[in-house]
């Protein structure tokens, strides 16, 4: 009957809009670029030869020079760092959803004394940093540094209360029905998480392990302090010993390390990069 | 005696049952225990433990030795302490403002039907994927005095004489780690005031074009108020991380030069770790607990309180 008047905008309005669009355009694309050109010239960088560095500063490298990554590779251990690394993240992600993931579903789903307790035990604490000092006193006495325990079991501790929270948030939404259907139809309450819940729940545990993935895989503070060998190493440790050793004379085969230690995972956010964002702001978004 | 048989039956039955409940009652805590323990055992079990060593002298080696509250006496006489914590605020300071505008300024922009929007969001996200060992070292060879990116391009722009030696100046060495630091979490932040942004409905800012308000006096009278608890998120995650940084310091200057960009820990991680005063570095940790969670509260509460007086 009775429609609104749509809204007109003026064309000086129009005319203003476009170039307020230009001037985004231009601003955003300097951001980006302050962001990306650094990254791309550490890979260019990473191919040019000791003498080509100084001469070549902005430019994409005149050959190849593959032996760069040939040395770094050799000298700073980085086949021993890359394993170390895909261990320990691996292991830090699997234990960290399958216990988070428990710990998240009984404390969305079931009524028990200290539910809430527990959750803002693991809430109250979570802003607190890893107390690696003490840490360090437990493993020593443990007999525990310079192993994988050592490394792995304080970042599952140090990611769980987030990882807990972002899991029982979404538990919350998932209709009580289809478990226990489940559980009518002869499933214990284990099997019909595993069976029903699990499956359906898949992005939340990419969330999940996205984020503790990267936190894993970027870890320096623990393996500085916790590792004693050079084969313990992982990449960020690695890397920034191969900086310290070599870096006064041979940055071309540090930018090699740095491109190893970071090209694969930018390459891998770039092909995932929505659900890369939505894992590594869900931190921030739902707390 | 059949009778008796029966009550026994009974009572057998009364007791596996309400064993049966007993044990049913337990099951949520068997799915939470594991969780539980581990983060009991790593960290909540170190985090008081920290208080029983911050009363002992001990080098990591030697059986330690009690002290009593000497280790926080010391911080009185640390002549770096205070240093490292005017550093840290200053960093703090930095870090915190142009995150927080730089992210929000990026979000409004982005926040328009631009095309390649995916685009420039993905690029800006992306160094929050690389580890703060790449970011460091990648930043100390931009900031190289003769070679690097940066002074070149002043050198470019006919700024040449003004050119720094950014890492190894004593009045731009903190700056420097700033911009680093800025560099790697813009985008994030951006990306966090975008989803706020997109939770304001469109007929706000109609109703506010109608009204003939312009740009600036939208944005101060429609975005902001409306966008405050998602500038709460944005300021208390980039203070958190700025009075705990460590990374970025510690690899691109070891808090030098002359302690210029020493913070607090860094500071206890050198009197732990390289001075081997393990009792004093866990007294200090426990300073740095208490600093970081009062400014929280404090910020957390006067942010909010603001958001009362606006409202009313």
């Amino acid at each position: 009957m009775c429609k609104p008047t749509p809204y007109q905008p003026f064309s000086s309005l129009k005319a203003q809009n476009a170039i307020v669009k230009a001037f985004s355009h231009a601003l955003l694309f300097i951001f980006a670029a302050i962001v990306v050109y650094p990254v791309i010239w550490m890979v260019f960088a990473s191919f040019k030869t000791k003498s080509e560095l100084v001469s070549n500063i902005w430019g994409p490298p005149q050959w190849l020079a593959f032996e760069n990554y040939a040395e770094a590779w050799r000298i700073a251990g980085l086949g021993y760092a890359l394993a170390n690394s895909v261990i320990v993240s691996i292991a830090v992600v699997a234990l960290i959803l399958a216990l988070a993931s428990l710990a998240g579903y009984a404390l969305a789903r079931f009524r028990f004394p200290l539910a809430t307790f527990i959750l803002l035990l693991f809430v109250l604490t979570m802003q607190a940093p890893v107390p690696i000092i003490p840490l360090y006193a437990m493993l020593v006495q443990l007999g525990l540094t310079n192993s994988y325990p050592a490394l792995i079991l304080p970042m599952v501790a140090g990611g769980l209360p987030l990882s807990i929270f972002i899991f029982q948030a979404y538990f919350r939404t998932v209709p009580r029905e289809l478990s226990e259907a489940a559980v009518v139809d002869g499933c214990s309450p284990f099997s019909a998480f595993l069976r029903v819940i699990v499956p359906i729940s898949a992005p939340v545990f990419a969330t999940v392990a996205i984020l503790e993935f990267l936190g894993a895989w970027n870890q320096y503070l623990l393996p500085l302090i916790l590792v004693r060998s050079p084969e313990m190493r992982t990449l960020p440790l690695a890397i920034q010993v191969f900086f310290y050793d070599w870096g006064r004379t041979e940055w071309a085969q540090v930018f090699a390390a740095l491109t190893i230690g970071s090209l694969p995972m930018i390459i891998v956010y770039v092909l995932m990069q929505r659900q890369f964002i939505q894992g590594l702001t869900s931190g921030a978004l739902k707390g | 005696m059949a009778g008796s048989l029966y009550v026994e039956a009974k009572h057998l039955l009364k007791r596996r049952r309400s064993f049966a409940r007993w044990w049913h009652s337990l099951t949520p805590f068997l799915w939470v225990l594991p969780a539980l323990l581990l983060y009991l055992v790593f960290k909540l079990v170190p985090m008081v433990g920290g208080l029983g060593l911050s009363l002992v002298r001990w080098n990591g080696i030697d059986p330690p030795q009690f002290v009593g509250l000497q280790n926080f006496e010391r911080m009185l006489s640390d002549e770096v302490l205070g240093p490292a914590l005017w550093n840290n605020i200053r960093y703090a300071l930095g870090t915190v403002v142009s995150k927080n505008v730089l992210g929000l300024f990026l979000a409004l922009l982005i926040n328009q039907s631009l095309r390649g929007r995916e685009v420039y969001r993905t690029a800006l996200f992306m160094p929050v994927v690389m580890s703060f060992v790449v970011v460091g070292i990648l930043w100390a060879w931009l900031y190289n005095d003769q070679f690097g990116l940066i002074n070149n391009l002043l050198r470019i722009i006919g700024l040449g004489s003004i050119a720094p030696d950014w890492l190894g100046d004593t009045r731009w060495a903190m700056t420097s780690l700033i911009i680093v630091d800025v560099w790697k979490w813009y985008g994030f932040h951006m990306v966090i005031y975008l989803a706020g942004l997109q939770t304001i409905p469109v007929e706000l800012y109609d109703a506010g074009l109608v009204d003939g308000a312009g740009r600036w006096r939208r944005f101060w009278n429609i975005t902001l108020p409306l966008l405050r608890p998602v500038v709460i998120v944005n300021v208390t995650l980039s203070l958190m991380g700025a009075l705990n940084v460590f990374e970025i310091p510690y690899i691109m200057t070891e808090g030098g030069p002359a302690n210029s960009t020493n913070v607090l820990a860094l500071h206890i991680y050198i009197q732990s770790f390289k001075f081997y005063r393990m009792g004093y570095g866990a007294a200090l940790s426990y300073a740095l607990l208490v600093l970081v969670s009062v400014v929280a509260l404090i910020q957390i509460k006067l942010m909010s309180r603001g958001g009362h007086s606006a409202e009313e």
